[in-house]
């Protein structure tokens, strides 16, 4: 026979072919001295291998050397998890509550909106309690993150070094100025009338009343705030109720429960409250833009009114237009808009006949979405839609990151651990977003960490489908079954999504799930780096 | 059995009894069937998993699987058999998860041609590399060479087990690992190269 090839000499010395061919093999082999020492090398190649890979010459971790007596995952988790949480949580109050303070009086102002929005709002009665938790939970988050980092360059000291550092530089800049009045009310603040603050003043107490004048822009925190006094800046308020009997010369900017505005405002209001009352002798000089579940306005506008909400009630004067959207509009007798009206609503706007209009509303009645959705044909398309939305994104993550959607949708085999990072994940992401806005960076990396929350939290469905379809059709790979058990999956989430009362919930559930699986694969990604075999 | 010498010395009667205590939930029994077997198992997971933690993780996992599982264990087959599939079939799908990617990259390595090497460059690689460097060149490999040498070469595993474990064809598994040998080849000797390609090419046919 001619020489045989390397395949037929491997299978030979593995004992892969049948007798015939083999003795074929053997003959030749004792007659070529080529072929002979083809099979040579390889089966000392057979030998090298095997003994390089049962050298047992590595050390077995002290971690192994035990028996485990049961998962060892959660408790390691539960273990760095407390002690990441603890020693954030001393660093925060420690050092970084401090220096927001400190940045507070830097000039804490509308640029850093959306970390008062959330920190110190009060738009709903329960955020107290919720406060602390949510702070913790955020800091633990911190913590892990950082273990995370830390872990995957812990031996590069010089990067740490330079990391911590600029961050220390960072953030001991901002005490360097101070320019704000801080008053920590016990429990109750209050600024007498006669007494005059020259600055700007910031407020954080359960009960504040300003009395006096605050020559500046007035910040507060605070559950129920009452300006008697006068205001020459703006009122940034976040609140469970604010009451401005007063004068303010500026703007007043209010996230709170309830609003009402008896006093003078020289500039513009924005508020977002639940109640809104704009009473019969306030007077606001600039635009009111609202968003309310319900509000009266009895008072004087000069400008133009951006109005959203549930049930609106005009009865006072409008110096300019008015554009409405609301469930419900109702224009008093006395009501007075010298602009046009728009008016977007579920229901006819309600129009006394002696209320002055500049020009006759246009009205856009918008059909109830309930009744929309009884065509079932529009239902089915729309999901089909919404299916197919989530099915493309899917596609593109799985051709564009195919290891880490296998990791992340994989990870959702671990069912009570994806969830319980999922709750933790789903609450502690924004706030601890808005943290490192607050501290360190600036407010677009709190903005882009928001944007890639969202799309994390609808990734979640993708994560979760693809895990249903593997279950439903089997782990074997290839791209073109994962596409297929990914669009499988999506289309039974879909449906499920669909079951009354109980649809609402499974979407949560899904979310949780698959923003838990995907925590877990960022974690897998960033444990250190392959590291060749001892 | 050539695994079993690696593994341990516990005798077949020892290990029977051994494995009927851990099924009746005698710690000491899992103790001593773990120190039997978890070094073995830890080197495992360590040449097949790139990262050090992951087979750490791994070996723990790989242990809580079999003391879950030991109930369907027919006894009447070799137990290193059984925990080596086990193994195999847990670190193959911690690799899994990354192996689409590999797979779109790769595209199907059945249909590449295979190089022939010079019989006495290779020995000369042979002596070259210490068996630090070939499990250092090992983790270097594509998962799926890697696999299929670790279950061929340490856990000793037939053509039939590595096929099954793998997904792939019975027929396939003999080009896999010759593929996996001139990878390793390749990675160990990259530096010379050239000398270990082709050499018999030209007197063959």
């Amino acid at each position: 026979m001619s020489h045989f090839d390397e395949m037929t000499g491997l299978l030979y010395l593995e004992g892969q072919l049948d007798a015939d061919r083999a003795h074929t093999v053997a003959a030749h082999a004792d007659s070529c001295p080529e072929c002979r020492a083809l099979l040579h090398a390889l089966k000392s190649e057979d030998a090298w291998l095997r003994e390089a890979l049962a050298a047992e010459d590595e050390v077995i971790p002290a971690r192994l050397v035990d028996a485990p007596v049961r998962a060892p995952v959660p408790w390691g988790w539960v273990t760095a998890f407390g002690l990441g949480a603890g020693g954030a949580y001393t660093l925060w109050s420690g050092f970084v509550e401090p220096l927001r303070t400190e940045a507070a009086q830097a000039g804490f102002t509308q640029g850093n909106l959306l970390t008062m929005l959330f920190f110190s709002g009060a738009f709903w009665k329960g955020w107290d309690a919720m406060r602390s938790l949510m702070e913790f939970l955020a800091m633990a988050t911190l913590g892990t993150v950082m273990v995370w980092l830390l872990r995957r360059h812990w031996r590069r000291f010089a990067t740490v070094a330079v990391v911590m550092g600029t961050m220390l530089c960072a953030l001991a800049m901002p005490s360097t100025v101070g320019a704000a009045e801080v008053k920590k009310g016990n429990p109750g603040y209050t600024l007498p009338a006669g007494e005059e603050v020259k600055t700007d003043l910031i407020v954080t107490a359960e009960r504040t009343q300003i009395d006096g004048v605050v020559d500046g822009d007035l910040i507060v925190f605070s559950s129920n705030v009452t300006v008697n006094g006068h205001v020459k800046g703006d009122i940034l308020s976040f609140t469970q109720e604010l009451r401005v009997n007063g004068t303010v010369d500026g703007n007043i900017r209010d996230f709170s429960q309830k609003l009402q505005l008896n006093g003078t405002v020289g500039k513009n209001v924005m508020v977002w409250a639940e109640h809104f009352n704009l009473e019969d002798e306030a007077k606001v000089g600039g635009t009111i833009t609202m968003g309310s579940s319900h509000a009266q306005l009895s008072g004087q506008l000069a400008g133009d009114l951006l109005a959203f909400a549930g049930d609106l009630d005009i009865n006072g004067s409008l110096g300019h237009d008015a554009s409405i959207m609301a469930s419900q509009l109702t224009i008093g007798p006395k009501a007075e808009i010298k602009g046009q009206t728009k008016f977007q609503g579920h229901h006819q706007p309600d129009v006394s006949s002696t209320a002055k209009l500049g020009s006759p509303i246009e009205v856009t009645i918008e059909k109830h979405r309930a009744e929309a959705a009884y065509n079932p044909a529009r239902v089915i398309w729309h999901q089909l839609l919404h299916w197919g939305a989530s099915f493309l994104f899917g596609l593109v993550f799985l051709l564009l990151a195919p290891g880490f959607f296998a990791d992340a949708s994989n990870s959702c085999k671990k069912v009570a651990p994806a969830i319980g990072f999922g709750i933790l994940f789903l609450f502690a992401t924004p706030i601890a977003a808005i943290i490192a806005c607050c501290t360190i960076v600036g407010l677009g990396v709190g903005i882009s960490a928001l944007f890639l929350y969202l799309i994390a939290i609808y990734a979640t469905q993708v994560f979760v489908g693809a895990w249903l379809g593997e279950r439903l059709l089997g782990t074997s790979a290839g791209v073109g079954l994962a596409i297929g058990k990914l669009a499988l999956g999506l289309a039974i989430l879909r449906a499920l999504r669909m079951i009354p009362f109980v649809g609402g919930w499974i979407c949560f559930l899904i979310i949780l799930w698959g923003l838990g699986a995907l925590a877990l694969a960022v974690y897998k990604n960033m444990r250190p780096p392959v590291a060749a075999a001892a | 059995m050539e695994r079993r010498k690696k593994t341990g010395e516990m005798s077949a009667a020892e290990l029977a009894e051994v494995l009927v205590e851990v099924r009746a939930g005698d710690p000491d029994a899992w103790g001593e069937l773990y120190r039997q077997y978890g070094p073995a198992i830890f080197r495992f997971c360590r040449r097949v998993l790139p990262a050090r933690e992951d087979a750490e993780d791994a070996t723990t996992e790989i242990f809580m699987k079999v003391r879950q599982k030991l109930g369907t264990y027919d006894t009447s087959r070799p137990f290193v058999g059984w925990l080596y599939k086990v193994a195999s079939n847990h670190c193959w799908d911690t690799l899994r998860r990354r192996r689409i990617r590999q797979d779109l990259e790769t595209g199907d390595v059945e249909t590449l041609p295979l190089e022939h090497p010079d019989p006495s460059q290779l020995e000369r690689l042979q002596a070259e590399h210490s068996g630090k460097e070939i499990r250092a060149g090992l983790a270097k490999l594509p998962d799926r060479a890697r696999m299929a040498l670790v279950l061929r070469y340490y856990a000793d595993m037939s053509y039939d087990e590595i096929a099954e474990t793998l997904g792939v064809r019975r027929a396939f598994v003999g080009v896999l690992l010759l593929r996996a040998r001139h990878q390793l080849r390749d990675v160990l000797g990259r530096s010379g190269s050239e000398l270990l390609r082709g050499a018999i090419g030209g007197g063959r046919s």
